[in-house]
């Protein structure tokens, strides 16, 4: 791997500006050598990886840490990518969207501050995982519970900040931040919502603050650098139940998305609720060699006998429902009312009562159990998603199922889709497998990408995240006024970040040629 | 179907009331999933303790690491890293810094040489 530096930055220059950054954070906290750039290659990388490769990564312990080196990128214009445990698998995980970045991985900084129980929230630093909190929350006997991605691997903020979900109450995670401390491109420090006043009591109590709420202007975005947040848990219910729904047919997509989205809209069904594909559910107890060893596509024949084996529909969705015995017990009734007439079976509910084991609980425990799925393919895999929002109606959803599915055939990938029903939209997850080390797969991946990119702009679609290697492609379909969203993020980010310091190029923010005067293109 | 991946048939026949017939798994049979994520956290042992905070998770269990193993290694080996009785502790820190297969390398950051020094340790207590 050669050697890397940032931008126009010599070699020599580049060193001068990492002696200055070991003397901030300490020597064994810069690394700088191949071996180490290598180990935050992105591990789902579409090929080596080496056209996102690092120059260096800088791990500071504290806010002021943070402060010190961002001053000093600013003096050395070395622009910094700052994650939280650099675990965003499937987006990039820790490499920057610009080659030659640094990595702040903020990792070190694993405090949990506060979890407050009676009023349900909690203080965190971005490098405290999700398995971390939920230990912590176990060890304590603290009977409040948190929402996990399918990749629990990472930083809860990091995720929220990224707007991942999960698929419990709380299950938008970006919606349960409450306060953000940020440091600025200048270094200057800010706290959100009530934190600004000094001494705040109200901080995780309450989002707005006095004014504009500033908080979502630190999410997906490179304005500045969030060393703290506050985040509101779950209080543990009184009671649970939860059960699996398979439609075994691929048009029942319609009818029950339509039952599904309403009572999710109603918040009979309190959480985000998966719709996915045969192959979805396979791929995390299987590979597809175990199937199907043909060339292109799997037959819907082999999906049929995925169903028949692991006792799936052609659509699988599972439902969880927590609160009071008496709501959750109306609830049973009211689910058990709108699908048994049309699966022609009685639903067998599992229950949990506070008290109870929690194993029976449709509590969220973390787990890495989703990434199973790279393996689908054989070879050393990954995954790479796109997830444009609609809205929650089940006649279109079907339509663009079988248009999407369509493709997938003529291009030779095996379908793997959910449908991810929130209160007022769906996000259609068309997942992407691939092995990494196969060019041919990796081209397949990139012009399925791209051709689904440009499908969802020609009907009114885009994307809600974006993986590195797609940001421009995704904020160019963001495109009303000639891209006037774009412009403005610009002149925000010339304004807070004239030297394009701090993540240039995230979400397509100050990666356009000109876009922040000081640096030019910085792709 | 050639070969399900057991630990989790056993899961999806539970949880989706088909009365589907499971296969006995191979490795962390009667292990819980909060058991997967807190594994060896409270432990006394710090190695047992470093490997439920950095390794468990993918390890221990209905586990994707686990699962790999499992269909990799013959059948008199336990597929759960800790009751592994073939580590070496050099294997270990090599194929943590460098990867296998799908599973990522771990840097100096997330995990300094000290510790990966002890948890390589721990997985080595059995073959010792």
């Amino acid at each position: 791997m050669a050697t890397t530096f940032p931008r126009k930055l010599g070699g020599g220059a580049f060193e001068q500006s990492l002696k200055e950054f070991r003397a901030i954070v300490g020597d064994q906290w810069v690394l700088s050598g191949e071996e180490d750039r290598q180990s935050y290659i992105d591990p789902y990388a579409l090929g080596d990886g080496a056209d996102h490769d690092c120059s260096a990564v800088i791990a500071p312990a504290s806010t002021e840490e943070v402060q010190a080196v961002v001053r000093a990128a600013n003096r050395h214009k070395v622009p910094l990518w700052p994650v939280g445990r650099g675990k965003n698998l499937g987006y990039g995980g820790a490499s920057p969207a610009e080659k030659g970045n640094v990595i702040l991985d903020l990792s070190r900084m694993n405090r949990i501050l506060e979890v407050n129980e009676q009023y349900a929230h909690c203080l965190l630093e971005p490098g405290v995982g999700f398995f971390d909190l939920y230990y912590h929350l176990q060890e304590k006997k603290i009977p409040l519970w948190m929402s996990v991605p399918g990749n629990s691997w990472g930083s809860v903020i990091g995720n929220a900040l990224d707007r991942g979900i999960g698929y419990t109450p709380y299950g938008d995670h970006c919606e349960q931040i409450c306060g953000l401390e940020v440091v600025l491109p200048d270094g200057d420090i800010v706290r959100t919502g009530m934190g600004a006043q000094d001494g705040s009591r109200g901080w995780q109590h309450y989002k707005y603050g006095y004014g504009p709420g500033w908080d979502q202007m630190f999410f997906q975005s490179n304005f500045g650098i969030v060393t703290k947040a506050g985040l509101w848990l779950q209080p543990e219910p009184e009671m649970t139940a939860k059960i699996e729904l398979a439609f075994p047919h691929f048009d029942d997509a319609a009818w029950a998305i339509d039952i599904l989205a309403d009572l999710r809209r109603r918040d009979v069904i309190q959480h985000n609720i998966v719709f996915g594909s045969p192959v979805r559910a396979a791929s995390t107890m299987s590979q597809r060699a175990d199937w199907y060893e043909g060339e292109g596509a799997i037959p819907d024949s082999v999906s049929e006998e995925m169903m028949k084996k692991l006792g799936l529909g052609w659509w699988n969705a599972k439902i969880n429902l927590y609160g009071h015995e008496g709501i959750v017990t109306a609830q049973v009734a009211l689910i058990r009312k709108l699908f048994e007439p049309r699966l022609g079976k009685r639903l067998e509910f599992q229950f949990w009562r506070k008290g109870e084991p929690l194993e029976k609980s449709a509590q969220g425990v973390p787990t890495t159990m989703g990434l199973q799925c790279v393996n689908w393919y054989g070879g050393r895999g990954g995954h790479l998603s796109f997830a444009p929002v609609m809205p929650s109606d089940g006649k279109l959803a079907l339509a663009y199922a079988k248009k999407i599915k369509a493709y997938y055939e003529e291009i030779g990938q095996d379908y793997y889709a959910s449908f991810t029903i929130g209160r007022r939209h769906i996000n259609n997850v068309s997942l992407i497998l691939y092995n990494r080390d196969d060019p041919a797969m990796v081209a397949r991946a990139d012009k399925l990408y791209r051709h689904l990119l440009a499908e969802a702009a020609g009907q009114g679609f885009a994307e809600y995240r974006g993986h590195i290697s797609y940001m421009d492609a995704v904020a160019d379909t963001f495109d009303y006024g000639g891209h006037a969203l774009r412009r403005l993020n610009d002149k925000v980010k010339a304004c807070l970040d004239p030297h394009n310091i701090i993540a240039p190029g995230r979400n397509g923010i100050g990666s356009a040629p000109g876009a922040v005067a000081n640096t030019g293109d910085a792709r | 179907m050639k070969r399900l991946f057991p630990a989790a048939a056993l899961l999806l026949a539970l949880a989706a009331c088909s009365g589907g017939k499971s296969e006995a798994p191979k490795g962390g049979k009667d292990v819980s999933p909060i058991v997967t994520a807190t594994f060896g956290r409270d432990s006394s042992d710090a190695g047992e303790r470093l490997f439920g905070e950095k390794c468990a998770f993918c390890h221990v269990g209905k586990s994707t690491g686990a699962m790999m193993l499992g269909r990799r290694l013959d059948e008199s080996q336990p597929a759960e890293l800790h009751k592994r009785k073939d580590l070496s502790a050099d294997y270990v820190k090599q194929v943590v810094r460098a990867g296998m297969n799908n599973m990522p390398y771990f840097n100096r950051i997330e995990l300094p040489d000290d510790q990966l020094d002890t948890i390589a340790a721990y997985l080595a207590r059995n073959s010792q």
